[in-house]
């Protein structure tokens, strides 16, 4: 199956999801139901960015796994001091390629 | 269209714009990462007008790059966007005697900066329980979803559309493919203040990175699922201890 028709049938689902309730006026879901599920997207995110470090590290050569921990360290204490998402991958990228600039050599 | 329902739909936008100072830089970053993965771009774009919302966009794109099975992805990306549910049921009872196509267009524009924008609205109302569109009221509070939720749609595409554009442009040393988990880290880390979201994210990293090797790239939806079970556990012990508390607070006192 190419990726244009995954990306149609997760698409069409998603939809599916919007619309799920709509004629359904009488319907109201516990409220565990709703703490579990808003939980969904912290954990994406988790998920999503573990996967893909990790794999990064494990298959790349030492100066580039470096140059990744040392982004990510970095990115991690700044965005925690500062409270602000962007903040991570404004100082991540820049230590990721001044490390990686270091240690080509 | 009335002066009223043109005055509601500006101000929908209006009530929009702050959100589009966070969502923008999303989008740029889902652009990008579709422009740097082994995707085709176009795919990666079609994203946004198909899946129209963030998380499951980046997951997704970061899965199909990586050769991850279809079932895989489509799974991950409904369980994700499971909360979409929610925010249908509680559209439900406003939208319940709009016309079909206004449900349809009114559902797919559902994500959740629309949704808050929108549900503020309808509280608002002069019935917030069943607002009638015969009532001037009830139409206004209809303009000012569409009005918001249109303009953070046209956003979304746009910044996509540019991030995606300038991606393909910008050389392959520059590792671009690196500022999609640093995004995420940096909308993780400051959800660790909070003790059911903390345990969720740690427990989703953690069992991600040891199913790395499952395949079919399972061990994403794997660690997703761990999350949401162990945030939802947790706090849901928290509870228990808590009733469990206020209970024997009262028996104590008819024992003295």
């Amino acid at each position: 199956m190419n990726a244009w028709i995954v990306v149609l049938a997760a698409g069409l689902g998603s939809y599916l999801l919007r619309v799920s309730m709509i004629s359904a006026d009488r319907v109201r879901l516990p409220a565990r139901f709703d703490e579990a599920l808003s939980l969904a997207a912290p954990s994406a995110f988790a998920a999503l960015a573990m996967s893909s470090l990790v794999g990064t590290v494990l298959g790349a050569g030492t100066s580039r796994s470096v140059a990744v921990l040392a982004a990510v360290v970095v990115a991690t204490l700044a965005t925690a001091r500062t409270g602000r998402g962007y903040v991570a991958a404004v100082t991540g990228m820049p230590v990721f390629w001044l490390v990686t600039a270091l240690t080509a050599h | 269209m009335t002066s009223m329902t043109r005055r509601e739909l500006v101000a929908g936008v209006r009530a929009m714009t702050p959100w589009l100072a966070g969502v923008g830089p999303f989008g740029l970053v889902i652009g990008i990462s579709a422009a740097q993965t082994d995707l085709p771009t176009g795919a990666g774009w079609l994203t946004g007008p198909t899946m129209y919302a963030g998380s499951a966009q980046v997951a997704a794109i970061q899965m199909l790059g990586a050769g991850a099975a279809p079932v895989a992805v489509i799974m991950t990306v409904i369980v994700i966007n499971l909360r979409l549910i929610i925010y249908s049921a509680a559209m439900a009872p406003y939208w319940r005697t709009m016309p079909l196509w206004w449900r349809l267009l009114g559902g797919y524009l559902l994500v959740d900066p629309s949704f808050v924008v929108g549900i503020q609205r309808y509280g608002r109302g002069r019935d917030a329980q069943r607002p009638d569109p015969a009532v001037p009221e009830g139409r206004g509070a209809h303009a000012y979803y569409l009005g918001g939720a249109m303009v953070l749609w046209a956003t979304w595409i746009a910044c996509i559309t540019l991030g995606a554009t300038a991606g393909a442009q910008l050389p392959a040393w520059l590792h671009l493919e690196l500022v999609v988990p640093l995004f995420l880290i940096g909308e993780c880390v400051p959800k660790l203040r909070q003790p059911t979201t903390r345990r969720a994210v740690l427990a989703a990293a953690v069992v991600a990175a040891l199913t790395l090797a499952v395949p079919m790239h399972l061990g994403i939806m794997i660690g997703i699922l761990a999350g949401v079970v162990a945030g939802s556990a947790g706090s849901w012990r928290q509870r228990r201890a808590l009733a469990t508390a206020a209970a024997s607070g009262p028996m104590e006192e008819a024992h003295r």
